[in-house]
């Protein structure tokens, strides 16, 4: 019985590894995300012209001209990117980044900004249509006009707040270079008003900084690094591959029997095996064709957490966890899929009947950010141990920061071995009955009918 | 002679719809049995249940000595009426594929596969793949895939239908060597000449009833002397006269002639000398009946309208007629 078994599963799982779809599917994902990550923003980069243009300054109080100059430099406002990336992606620890990929989008061109400076009593009304002229290249170089207000440096003497400055801007100027004069301006503001009240800039900037260190997570067997954001990732990361994963094996599962039936070669296969060890010989076949996805995307990320050094702050037991419960999950909606391709005649029959189940595959997945961010909530651990979606409950509990209790993770793989097994039974009746049965689509009523029957 | 197929009072029935009732069949071992009907009978039904394909709602079954077909498929060809393969695979893989789920050695399997494909004219297609070939070609991989495995018994579910005559004369011929090699074989058919031509036993089913069980040979005594066919020489003669003859039980008269059905238990040459000392025959001779006579006699009934003999028989002419152009 075993071997035949063997053979049914291994000519499943070649010719699915075989086929010019697969493997588009296998490498296309990888390079996608590979696109996503690096190429688009170099591309993006790349593409983006640079801004040249003039930028006319009404300044009162004469202090916070030669400032905004200094805060409109292309090295002022490259160290300003600098710093607003730093602050979206917290510290890593020994191994920075590789040069370029933190880099903020856009730090390839810089804008090119000339500061022009106005008599102080100029009226913005009278200076407005020089925003529409253009110069002598009839090029849109005229990019906007800031008027500082008089007491936007020093309050008035009721006055309970600065005052602040008047912005406008010619068509020609894009989004992207209005916020990097609207950033100037305040640090120029800033730095003003600092000046002007006595106090070190460079030493309030200093008091206000706490540099974040990495939290050193505590347990019971030892302790280990721990990072914001890969313990944010993380859970998602966990669910996202179990996800791709099952539904890869059990769709495919679950067309392959659809074609088998409908080209008839299932009474041939009928005829030396018996439907259990055919079913059991496709589970099997499509399950290694999930698992060979399951490692590349693991291998990709351990390959890439190693080149950014972040390897440190991921536990090795969670790919034993993900493994384990990648067997479950996918034996449930594995067997779920397979009763569905049992019963239909044809891919479109099996729309209706597929898609409660993906919902039910989607929807864990989708919450697992959530149950990673509040893992020991009562939403997350009671999701923990209601099949088919608590081996993603429990993944990025585990994934998150603040592991469950052991005794959580064993009652959860029990609940979800119930559930494989009771998602098996219902598979094995339908195939018995379903895979000779033609004509009318069957709904879940003639599924649970045939389950009865069988 | 042991048996290699006993069913006892099997029945099934999909929803409200009996697909076969109570049937009783066993099958000798080393004998070829017809299982014959019009499309829709039950035989289909009934060599699903043989194989363990379907289950029957009751009923019990003895397949080569087990209870169940699922303990000895490695020792069963089966070439389903709806055929079958994976279009994609090329044609040594896919045979060597079935014949190693059978059980058999990957070299005996590749070895048997070229004799059978080089005898059915096909060595050349054993690299290509399935889809590549045409319905008739296909047709006969899936015939040797059925008795790649030199099965003890062989159930064959119409497997002539839609070849052209070379190829059905080459399957009748490999029918008949797995014959003198000793296998069972089970020939569903409703064409009912091949039946008569290829097998010793036949069972005929009709609306998921056997209503015939019979030896070809019992057959042929029971149902083949009993009719003469009678040419007149004067075609004006007056054939009307016969029914006064002994024995005679009935005259139909036909376009050349009449035949004449004799009383059972009329010895056919006394009847034969009176016919032609009554009437002087251009041609006399005791008709030849076919299983398609014997069956629409069964089903119709003797007292049967003529009208009713007429569209049983069209039916299942139109029947043969599908089955040798699909």
């Amino acid at each position: 019985m075993m071997r035949r078994i063997w053979m049914v599963a291994a000519r499943d799982f070649r010719a699915t590894i075989a086929s010019k779809g697969f493997l588009l599917g296998l490498f296309v994902m990888p390079v996608l995300i590979l696109i996503i990550i690096v190429a688009i923003p170099r591309i993006m980069n790349s593409r983006a012209l640079q801004v040249r243009g003039d930028v006319a300054v009404i300044d009162p109080t004469g202090s916070v001209l030669p400032l905004l100059r200094t805060a409109l430099a292309p090295t002022a406002i490259a160290a300003r990117r600098l710093q607003a990336g730093r602050l979206a992606m917290p510290p890593m620890g020994p191994g920075a980044l590789p040069q370029g990929f933190a880099r903020p989008a856009g730090a390839a061109s810089l804008p090119l900004l000339k500061i022009l400076s106005l008599p102080p009593d100029t009226q913005a009304s009278q200076e407005k249509p020089w925003l529409i002229q253009a110069d002598a290249r009839q090029q849109p170089s005229h990019l906007a006009l800031i008027v500082i207000h008089p007491d936007s440096v020093v309050r008035g003497p009721v006055a309970t707040s600065y005052g602040s400055y008047d912005l406008y801007v010619s068509k020609s100027l894009n989004e992207a270079t209005e916020s990097v004069i609207q950033d100037g301006v305040q640090q120029a503001l800033i730095a003003a008003r600092l000046k002007a009240s006595g106090i070190n800039q460079d030493a309030l900037q200093s008091a206000l900084h706490v540099a974040q260190p990495n939290a050193i997570l505590v347990v019971a067997s030892g302790q280990r690094s721990s990072n914001r954001v890969i313990s944010r990732l993380l859970p998602f990361a966990c669910g996202l591959l179990l996800f791709i994963g099952v539904i890869t094996g059990a769709q495919i599962l679950m067309t392959s029997t659809i074609e088998e039936k409908s080209s008839r070669v299932v009474e041939v296969l009928l005829a030396a095996v018996s439907p259990l060890e055919l079913m059991w010989g496709k589970l099997i076949g499509q399950f290694g064709v999930g698992l060979v996805i399951v490692a590349m995307y693991i291998g990709l990320g351990v390959v890439g957490l190693a080149k950014f050094s972040l390897l440190r702050f991921i536990d090795p037991t969670l790919v034993v966890d993900l493994l384990a419960f990648y067997c479950i999950t996918y034996l449930v909606f594995g067997a779920l899929m397979l009763s569905i391709g049992a019963a239909a005649n044809q891919v479109a029959d099996a729309q209706s009947l597929m898609a409660p189940i993906i919902m039910l595959l989607v929807l864990p997945y989708v919450l697992t950010p959530f149950i990673g961010q509040a893992p020991n909530s009562p939403f997350s651990i009671a999701i923990s141990f209601i099949p088919p979606v608590n081996t993603f409950g429990m993944l990025a509990r585990l994934a998150s920061s603040t592991p469950p209790p052991q005794w959580q993770v064993w009652l959860t793989l029990l609940a979800g071995l119930c559930a494989a097994a009771a998602a098996v039974w219902f598979a094995a009746k339908i195939f018995k009955i379903g895979l000779l049965m033609h004509g009318k689509p069957p709904n879940f009523a003639t599924l649970i009918r045939w389950a009865r029957m069988a | 002679m042991e048996s290699a197929v006993e069913v006892q009072g099997l029945t099934k029935s999909f929803g409200a719809t009996s697909a076969l009732s109570g049937l009783d069949l066993v099958v000798p071992r080393g004998s070829t049995v017809g299982l014959i009907g019009p499309s829709g009978a039950g035989k289909t039904t009934a060599i699903r249940m043989i194989m363990s394909i379907l289950f029957p709602d009751s009923g019990t079954l003895r397949v080569l000595g087990c209870p169940s077909a699922v303990a000895v498929k490695n020792r069963i060809g089966y070439l389903p009426e709806e055929r079958g393969v994976y279009r994609k695979m090329r044609v040594n893989a896919f045979l060597s594929y079935i014949g190693r789920l059978k059980g058999a050695a990957r070299a005996d399997v590749e070895a048997s596969a070229a004799r059978l494909m080089t005898r059915l004219g096909l060595a050349d297609a054993l690299k290509a793949k399935c889809e590549d070939l045409s319905k008739g070609m296909l047709q006969r991989v899936q015939f040797v895939a059925a008795v790649i495995n030199q099965p003890d018994l062989l159930i064959l579910d119409e497997p002539l239908g839609g070849l052209d005559p070379v190829s059905v004369r080459i399957l009748k011929e490999i029918i008949a060597d797995e014959q003198r090699r000793g296998a069972t074989i089970i020939f569903s058919t409703h064409v009912m000449a091949h039946a008569e031509e290829l097998c010793q036993q036949i069972v005929m089913i009709h609306q998921g009833r056997k209503v015939l069980d019979e030896l070809m040979a019992g057959l042929r005594r029971q149902y083949y002397l009993r009719s003469i066919h009678l040419e007149p020489l004067d075609p004006a003669a007056d054939l009307t006269a016969l029914q006064g003859i002994g024995g005679v039980q009935r005259v139909q008269l036909t376009t050349d002639g009449c035949d004449i059905r004799l009383v059972e238990g009329t010895d056919p040459a006394t009847a034969i000398r009176a016919i032609a000392a009554l009437i002087a025959p251009a041609r006399i001779e005791v008709s030849r009946v076919r299983l398609e006579d014997v069956f629409i006699r069964l089903v119709a009934g003797e007292s049967g309208t003529e009208q009713s003999q007429k569209a049983l028989r069209t039916h299942l002419q139109g029947l043969a007629a599908e089955g040798a152009t699909i």
